[in-house]
């Protein structure tokens, strides 16, 4: 495991510079609780002051610090997303691997349940859910319904792979040689199936995060966690760009740019990697 | 040919299921909205002056009345599909009396001529480019291409409407930032309007298409890079194909398959409409509509786009998974 | 692939050319064809209208009705001005004078003008009226049925210029419903409706207009409309005050904040209907054509609305008076205005709104009796009241605002106010303490040992400078010691604010004229005989379900005195003391409307020095306005 990431650090631009971005997010995420300031009150330094020695990032009109409120943000959406991924890939890898190796009626069922999942419009969903629920609607329990409703299409793809594994012939080997399914599994399949589930998995993360910024810019949110969305949208309230308080978007837009470029290069690179091919080429070895 | 057609039976019902408990599960979460139409209704009737509390309980049973919202759940649940079945959604509560079915075909054109043409264009841009930059790996435009797609494809979409808006509405203000055509100008096939929606559209379109073909050439480029190792392209490579007929023939086409599924799905989402697009620059189309329907309650309304947008995708989906097994021999139409 | 690259580039780059240089810069947002120096634009703040070819006022939800529908093309008898008025606040519009009611107010006669026309030449008679009341009587589905029905027993039509409506019971402020405060019961007209089958199903397209202008154009997608000065102008009840400016009107949806900011830089949108305070600053900043209400700040036209924490006083802690003015004293309206307004309010610690000329009749009478009211909390006695809060606001400005911040004492009085209640965390806590809560380190404790919780709900971006007012007091609660929390009602809140589904709210339970002084406005609906049961929906406007038996008397006072009667205000000065005894709201400050208007191509708008109307788009009383417009160059 540590060759690995030796390795890829040495070899690879994408890694290392996706690893450093990522870093860096994590760290001002991390910084977060050593904030002087509650993370939600308003009005405790003087609003709209500019980058400045005592504001690295200026302050935003409602009086927040907005290098602390940004460490909270991030904190905050990073966690969202992660959870978001990690759960929905619960699912679909359970439906996916089902699907895709039971067959038969079980395939059946479970592929009409997901592509019913496919196709319900999430947007209109989301902000049902929003109006019904309204200040019970916490960033958790909206991690929890979009986490429900986005693991059909990635639960497709594990299940195409599930099914190609199958019938492949290292798996009849596999059965032949007496090897028993749950080492199948483990030894023989999961390294074709993880870095599937891996990529899915940022892209997952990109995918929620993306959503829980647009939903936060309408005003679908929950107005005692900051997020990134949060941050956007109350400088929206207070129309900051034409008002020429740049810095209070600017920095969240960079951040968040920077955690997607981030986990969207390890995802790349990581994929490639795993495919002994790509990575001799990139070594410098075998063809180009 | 039997077993294309036992596929195709298999699949169209499976097309009539899926959009069927889907609209069930809309019909289901709109009714359970808090927000009662009649109450809305009311306080923006009430609005000025004092009105008696009786006066007020009149108008609460004249308009549950109106609105059919009378009778127990399960005579809406019937009446709601009986309808549905004849393309009525019934009238739209916030915008009383038009009917649902006349405000969503008055902005489904602009949502759809919108978001139809940039889905394509990103689609069919970004594959282009996206396999030519898999092949010729050491293209300096095409990486420094990639690299813009790679820092465009993560910024939040209203960002970059935004800017948009500010460069070239405000800063050197050469392009209309709001609406779909210029005012005063009549609806109808002349030029004049032709060329005024066309002139709106610009800068919405711009803004999905610079968001929307990053990930397809990305995409695109990681699938490409993967085939050109493949031995049947070695193979053509050594025996002198020519270029063009390479990428064609062997490459492109072998790569499309999971762009094409790709394509299916976002043409699907069309009908979700594009909220914040509508919403930064002002244009008429079903995105807009959606919301103004949730915050006012209209259950009719949201009900009627919200089937329109799940009907738009399993159809979508549905010709893709027909029309493909015909297009790509590989694969098997399973039984 | 070399070729097939290069022919993509070219094609690029010919379609941006093509683009970029195939309109000419200026004609972005406005209309191609009509001159731009005879066309007034201006935003409807209802936005993009659903149904846009839906004119029939008179059927509920149908279509808009800021378009400039009420605005500019519809009349009705009376109007009050919510500021000074051209000609004094009531003006007398399609009646000729004033309404004259019988002794106990059961009978309301009306005399009407002579001479006014519709817009397609047939002339405005008592048969219009009569034909408002009685088609609305008769199809109880329409706007104003149920008003009508309630008090209108019968209405004759003795001759063209006469009406003589007979109430079923005793209602000196019957007129009101006639009389325009943003909106009022319009006159259909007769030989239109006549013909109707379904008056709920017509949709009145074009609509034939009473007062100076017709429907020239509008958007089937409901984002613009624009409307036509008539040939006979003169044959208008606003035709009086001369010809109106703007030969154009165009009411547009100018999209989110920032476009209307950018709107009016470009010139494209003469009047926006409100801002956030920071897109006023903005404008005040980069635009020296851009005028508003105030000369510098607050910059923003005071509404005769008040805002403020309404409790929902069938809550088993709001209940309690001690815990309501404990929560009132724990409030400081300095950090709350510059919260929600950046300073730029104009406050009120009484429960009446800080505008129009309330301040003359109530705000600097009764401050004597303010300063000197005291609270008793059992163990201490306290005079609240902090005269000068609104100079402290002042001087709070003065370092980042500079110059634009008045000096002058009248001057600071008429922007920001007053006084208001001072911080006061002891007497707060001596209150609680009275009515059975206890501090647990610092945490409040209801009198059963559960912490105590208070969700004050807000509207979300529907209404963000009230969001920001209710997030800022809810910080203010917390740090005494309250578990408050704000609630985001978003498009949830007309429901929830008539299910009583709140412990308490930012909005407004007082709206009165502004130019008048009568508070029965709103007062009227306060009468314990409209509360509602808990659980069951409250009709406007008692949002804090209080009542009390002093009130009941004032009230019923009122109905017996006619509208005009001095009495009134009196009357209005034991209503003010009650309520502020008893607080089941806590007053905050009047609901600014940041209205900017742009001189670059109309001037003679109205503003606080020269306050002939009120400029705020939507209300019909702006028509005034177009009277007064003239060209700029």
């Amino acid at each position: 495991m540590k060759r690995i990431i030796f390795d890829l650090l040495k070899y690879n631009n994408e890694f290392r510079i996706g690893v450093f971005l990522i870093l860096i997010v994590v760290t001002m995420a991390g910084l977060s609780f050593f904030s002087p300031y509650p993370p939600n009150d308003v009005f405790v330094v003087p609003p709209d002051a500019p980058p400045s020695a005592d504001y690295w990032l200026g302050t935003t009109s409602r009086g927040q610090d907005v290098f602390w409120q940004l460490s909270i943000a991030i904190r905050n959406t990073l966690a969202f997303g992660l959870l978001v991924a990690l759960l929905s890939r619960v699912i679909s890898i359970v439906v996916g691997l089902s699907s895709g190796y039971l067959g038969g009626w079980v395939d059946r069922v479970l592929m009409a349940i997901n592509d019913t999942f496919i196709v319900i419009p999430l947007f209109p969903i989301l902000i049902l859910f929003y109006f019904v629920l309204r200040d019970s609607m916490s960033t958790i329990l909206l991690a929890l319904i979009m986490s429900s409703l986005g693991w059909a299409y990635d639960s497709r793809l594990i299940r195409s792979v599930a099914m190609s594994l199958k019938t492949r012939e290292f798996t009849g080997t596999s059965v032949f040689s007496g090897m028993t399914i749950f080492e199948i599994l483990r030894r023989e399949h999961l390294p074709y199936v993880l870095p599937i589930i891996f990529s899915t998995t940022l892209n997952n993360m990109n995918w929620s995060i993306g959503l829980e910024v647009t939903l936060a810019v309408l005003g679908f949110m929950d107005i005692n966690t900051p997020t990134i969305g949060g941050m956007i949208y109350w400088a929206n309230q207070h129309t900051a760009i034409v008002a020429g308080i740049w810095w209070w978007v600017t920095f969240p837009v960079i951040t968040v740019v920077a955690t997607f470029v981030g986990l969207y290069l390890i995802a790349v690179s990581i994929n490639e990697y795993i495919d002994p091919r790509s990575r001799l080429s990139r070594m410098g070895g075998g063809q180009s | 040919m039997p077993a294309y057609f036992n596929f195709a039976i298999k699949r169209l019902w499976q097309f009539v299921l899926v959009v069927f408990i889907g609209i069930n599960i809309a019909y289901v979460i709109t009714h359970v909205t808090p927000i009662d139409p009649v109450e809305q209704s009311i306080s923006a009737v009430t609005s000025f002056g004092n009105t008696s509390p009786e006066a007020i309980a009149d108008m609460r049973r004249s308009l549950q009345e109106l609105y059919g919202l009378k009778g127990d759940w399960i005579e809406q649940y019937i009446s709601f599909w009986r309808r549905i079945l004849q393309a009525d959604f019934g009238p739209s509560l916030s915008a009383f009396p038009a009917p649902v079915t006349s405000l969503i075909a008055r902005a489904l054109p602009w949502t759809f001529g919108l978001l139809a043409f940039t889905t394509l264009v990103s689609w069919s841009v970004g594959n282009l480019l996206g396999a030519l930059a898999g092949y010729y790996r050491n293209n300096r435009s095409l990486k420094f291409f990639g690299v813009l797609a790679m820092a465009l494809h993560p910024v939040p979409y209203y960002i970059v409407a935004l800017s948009l808006m500010i460069v070239f509405g405000f800063i050197w203000p050469v392009l209309p930032i709001t609406g779909g055509s210029a005012m005063d100008v009549q609806q109808g096939w002349n030029w004049q309007f032709v060329a005024s929606v066309f002139h709106h559209s610009v800068l919405p379109a711009l803004s999905l298409i610079m968001i929307g073909i990053g990930s397809w050439f990305l995409g695109m480029r990681s699938l490409v890079s993967n085939i050109i190792t493949e031995d049947y392209v070695v193979y053509a490579e050594i025996g002198g194909v020519a270029q063009s007929r390479m990428m064609g023939s062997y490459i492109i086409r072998n790569a499309l398959a999971p762009q094409v599924t790709g394509l299916a799905m976002s043409l699907g989402g069309i009908f979700n409409g594009a909220v914040i697009t509508e919403k930064i620059f002002g244009y008429p189309g079903l995105g807009s509509l959606l919301v103004d329907g949730v915050y006012a309650g209209d259950y009719g309304l949201v009900l009627g786009v919200t089937s329109i947008a799940i009907i738009g995708v399993s159809l979508s989906v549905l010709v893709i998974d027909l029309i493909y097994p015909l297009i790509d021999p590989r694969v098997q139409v399973a039984s | 692939m070399r070729r097939l690259y290069t022919a993509f580039l070219a094609t690029v780059m010919a379609l941006s050319l093509v683009t970029l240089f195939s309109k000419n810069v200026e004609a972005q947002g406005i209309p191609q064809n009509i001159p731009r120096k005879e066309l007034l634009i201006l935003e409807n703040p209802e936005g993009t209208i659903k149904n846009a070819g839906w004119f029939n006022i008179w059927a509920i939800n149908a279509g808009s009705q800021s378009n400039g529908l009420q605005q500019a093309a519809l009349d009705t008898l009376w109007y009050i001005d919510p500021e000074k008025g051209i000609d004094g606040a009531w003006d007398n519009s399609l009646a000729a004078d004033k309404p004259i009611y019988n002794a106990d107010f059961t009978e309301m006669r009306v005399k009407l003008r002579k001479g006014i026309f519709w817009s397609d030449g047939v002339e405005f008679t008592s048969a219009d009226v009569k034909a408002t009341v009685d088609i609305q009587i008769k199809n109880p589905n329409m706007r104003f049925s149920a008003v009508l029905r309630n008090n209108v027993a019968s209405v004759d039509a003795p001759d063209a210029e006469t009406v003589i409506f007979k109430l079923h019971k005793p209602n000196s402020r019957f007129h009101t419903n006639f009389t325009v405060r943003w909106g009022a019961i319009w006159i259909l007209p007769k030989h239109v409706f006549d013909k109707v089958e379904d008056p709920t199903k017509f949709d009145f397209n074009k609509p034939v207009s009473l007062s100076a202008y017709t429907l020239h154009s509008f958007d089937p997608d409901g984002k613009w409309y624009i409307w036509q000065l008539r040939e006979d102008w003169q044959r208008t009840s606003l035709g009086r005050y001369g010809k109106p400016g703007p030969k154009y009107l165009a009411y547009v949806d100018p999209g989110p904040p920032e476009k209307r900011v950018i709107a009016q830089l470009n010139h494209e949108l003469d009047v926006i209907h409100d801002i956030a305070p920071e897109g006023m600053f903005t404008l005040a900043k980069q635009s020296k054509s851009t005028k508003a209400w105030f000369k510098g700040f607050p910059y923003g036209h005071p509404d005769p609305t008040l805002a403020g924490v309404i409790f929902n006083t069938q809550n088993e802690h709001l209940k309690n008076r001690d815990v309501r003015w404990a929560l009132a004293l724990m409030i400081d309206i300095r950090a709350v205005t510059m919260a929600a307004y950046r300073g730029a309010a104009t406050i009120s610690a009484i429960p009446v709104p800080p505008t129009g000329i309330h301040p003359d009749a109530y705000h600097k009478p009764l401050e004597a009796w303010v300063k000197d009211f005291e609270i008793d909390t059992g163990k201490s006695k306290h005079k609240p009241y902090d005269p000068n809060v609104s100079k402290q606001i002042a001087d709070m400005l003065r370092p980042s605002m500079g110059d634009q911040i008045p000096k002058d004492d009248k001057e600071i009085k008429d922007s920001f106010g007053l006084g208001w209640w001072k911080t006061n965390l002891e007497a707060a806590t001596e209150l609680l303490e009275r009515a059975g809560y206890r501090k647990q380190a610092n945490q409040w404790m209801t009198p059963d040992g559960k912490p105590f919780t208070v969700r004050l709900m807000v509207e979300g971006d529907l209404r963000p400078v009230m969001t920001r007012a209710g997030t800022m007091i809810v910080q203010q609660w917390k740090q005494a010691g309250i578990d408050a929390r704000v609630d985001v009602a978003q498009g949830t809140l007309l429901t929830r604010r008539s299910a009583g589904d709140f412990d308490a709210f930012i909005g407004w339970s007082v709206e009165t004229w502004g130019g008048h002084q009568d508070l029965s406005y709103f007062m009227d609906s306060w009468h314990s005989a409209f509360l509602a049961e808990p659980g069951k929906p409250q009709p406007l406007r008692n949002w804090q379900r209080w009542s009390h038996p002093e009130l009941d008397g004032i009230i019923e006072k009122i109905r017996k005195i006619g509208f005009d009667d001095p009495k009134g205000i009196e009357l209005g000065h034991d209503y003010v003391k009650l309520v502020t005894r008893e607080m089941p709201f806590i007053p905050l400050m009047a609901y600014n409307v940041f209205t900017a208007m742009d001189h670059t191509y109309w001037t003679g708008f109205p503003t606080s020095d020269n306050p002939y109307a009120n400029p705020v788009t939507n209300w019909g009383n702006s028509r005034y306005m177009f009277v007064k417009l003239k060209p700029a160059n």
